[in-house]
């Protein structure tokens, strides 16, 4: 059975650029152990098995240009300036 | 105005063909069709403009004048692409997808987008964030999901064939709630290109119709290798409704899945409705053997682990920063993010992305996410084993008939089980195709799989036309 702490929450939730409030912790805590602790049941059977050969292969294409039309992606964003994007205060006041 | 309602892509090529009507009148048909009757089904986020379905596509082609609906994670050109998300809510896609583009070849006539869950996560249409789908045979369940819209306006005879997107099932279980056929075809055969990733390693574009000829038909049209998804196989075009002669393969193998089948928590009007069908199959002259698939009670989850890690990564992308929402009034980059993802993703998402993070993160990666990989190796070799001496496996698509709205509300879990039938075959990459094959006591359709060995695609279509020429559960229509 796995137990997920409100601090594990917290951390999860930092590492997935989630801000969570209060009244989100205790909800996401009670799902995420049923399905953590169903999929534990993966363990029982792996142990039996040799380690997956990896066999991906690669695609390759020449490296050229196919699109250029920077504008209909740009035209997209929330806020841009010409060709850049536009984003809050990347370093943080202390 | 004649209203077409339940005319298949067949029967309306007929019409066509004979000038009996015009591809402006069927595509009109149709569109009021959703006019009068979507306010009560919800299958759709948006319905196009007339003229600007007609000027989307070509004016001529195999499939020119024919109606059909596009789940709204499949990309159209100048079109509004949301996932039923509200972090997408005002995005327009800047180019369409592969298959979408293949359709507008063949001059298909792509009349809107269909609800969803949101990002494909869900098994009954209930995480859209803008409205829940209703399930044409009762409004008082659900349609299945994750493709919920595309399988209810094909069940309502609104058009005859819908894409859908299938990561663990959501082509599948749909459309078996909804009375119809679903194909998740084998993984790479049609092109990703344009389709918004969930799971990429499982993720494959699927086809909703109410006929087997109909899925072949639209099948041709979008499979095959496309240099713009790198996955996608090396297959050529293939004309898949030459194999419908409506006689089954001489000397077909099916194996029954018997440890489905006889699944804790089966439904008996299920295992009856599919009993039955393997008796049909075995008097239409095919060799039924029962089998087992011992690794499919770890299938998901194997699952839930792989595609729930690789949601965390491709929802990553998400951040206010290119494209979709952007919470205002954050101060730094930082809380602009955090708070973005907090507002515009729905609870079930940021369940989903947690979870990845987590059977990714240093010390529960060994316990989750490398022995998920093990466990689909073995359920990849007991589909290879199993296809040596047999052509076709029969199992169930769902446990019961769809559910009413609000069921598994409390008991999440129950709800990602709905995947338990289907998310082998997303694992392995096999073809799986739900049929329908009986009704239950309160009249709501039950579905089967066909599975086969990879690229089996017209041998599973043979199988399903085959049986709907003896058998009339396909031709079954909601009073609606």
């Amino acid at each position: 059975m796995t137990k997920i702490t409100k601090e594990e929450i917290l951390k999860i939730a930092n590492m997935s650029h989630l801000d969570i409030k209060e009244e989100e912790i205790a909800p996401m805590m009670k799902q995420l152990e049923e399905v953590l602790t169903y999929a534990e049941r993966v363990g029982q059977i792996a142990a039996e098995t040799e380690e997956a050969v990896v066999k991906n292969t690669n695609v390759f294409r020449e490296d050229v240009v196919l699109h250029s039309d920077a504008e209909r992606i740009l035209e997209r964003a929330p806020e841009r300036e010409e060709s850049f994007y536009v984003v809050p205060a990347i370093i943080e006041d202390k | 105005m004649e209203s077409f309602a339940f005319a298949t892509i067949k029967e309306l090529k007929t019409l066509l063909v004979n000038k009996e009507v015009t591809p402006e009148e069927v595509l009109a048909a149709s569109l009021a069709r959703f006019k009068q009757q979507d306010p009560q089904i919800g299958a759709a986020l948006e319905v196009f403009e007339k003229q600007s379905i007609i000027d989307a596509s070509e004016h001529s082609g195999a499939l020119h004048g024919i109606p059909g609906l596009i789940k709204d994670n499949i990309s159209q050109h100048n079109r509004g692409l949301t996932c039923a998300s509200k972090i997408l809510a005002d995005f327009k896609s800047p180019y369409d997808a592969t298959a979408v583009a293949r359709l507008k070849q063949a001059g298909a006539y792509l009349v809107g987008r269909a609800n969803m869950d949101e990002f494909a996560m869900g098994s009954s249409g209930e995480t859209s964030a803008f409205f829940p789908t209703k399930n044409p045979w009762n409004t008082a369940c659900v349609p299945g999901g994750s493709s919920s819209g595309s399988a209810a306006a094909v069940a309502a005879g609104f058009v005859p064939w819908a894409l859908g997107s299938d990561t663990g099932g959501s082509v599948r279980q749909p459309a078996a709630f909804c009375g119809i056929l679903g194909l998740k075809p084998t993984y790479g055969l049609v092109s990703r290109y344009g389709l918004v990733a969930y799971g990429s390693s499982l993720d494959q574009i699927g086809i909703f119709a109410r006929t087997a000829y109909d899925t072949a038909f639209v099948l041709s049209t979008i499979a095959g290798n496309d240099p713009h998804d790198s996955s996608s196989l090396s297959e050529k075009p293939k004309e898949y409704i030459r194999a419908l002669d409506g006689k089954l393969p001489e000397g077909l193998r099916i194996g029954v899945v018997d440890n489905a089948l006889h699944a804790e928590g089966m439904d008996p009007e299920v295992v009856q409705a599919i009993e039955q069908a393997i008796a049909q199959y075995e008097k239409m002259g095919a060799k039924i053997s029962r089998m087992q698939l011992p690794t499919l009670d770890y299938t998901a989850a194997a699952y839930f682990i792989i595609s729930r890690a690789e949601a965390a990564s491709n929802l990553a992308r998400f951040d206010g920063v290119r494209y979709g929402m952007r919470t205002p009034d954050a101060r730094t980059l930082r809380e602009m993010y955090f708070k973005t993802r907090h507002d515009g993703f729905g609870a079930e998402v940021k369940a989903r992305i947690m979870v990845g993070n987590y059977v990714l993160s240093a010390g529960h990666a060994d316990a989750f996410y490398s022995n998920a990989k093990k466990v689909q190796r073995l359920i990849r070799r007991e589909f290879v084993e199993a296809f040596a001496d047999l052509d076709m496996l029969i199992m169930p698509t769902h446990p019961a008939p769809a559910f009413t709205f609000g069921a598994y509300k409390d008991d999440k879990l129950k709800m990602d089980l709905q995947d338990y039938f289907t998310c082998a075959m997303n694992l392995s990459g096999n073809p799986a195709l739900s049929i329908p094959c009986g009704m239950s006591s309160t009249k709501m359709p039950i579905g089967m799989q066909l599975v086969g060995p990879h690229l089996s695609e017209e041998r599973l279509l043979q199988a399903a036309h085959a049986f709907e020429q003896v058998t009339d559960w396909h031709a079954m229509k909601p009073g609606i």
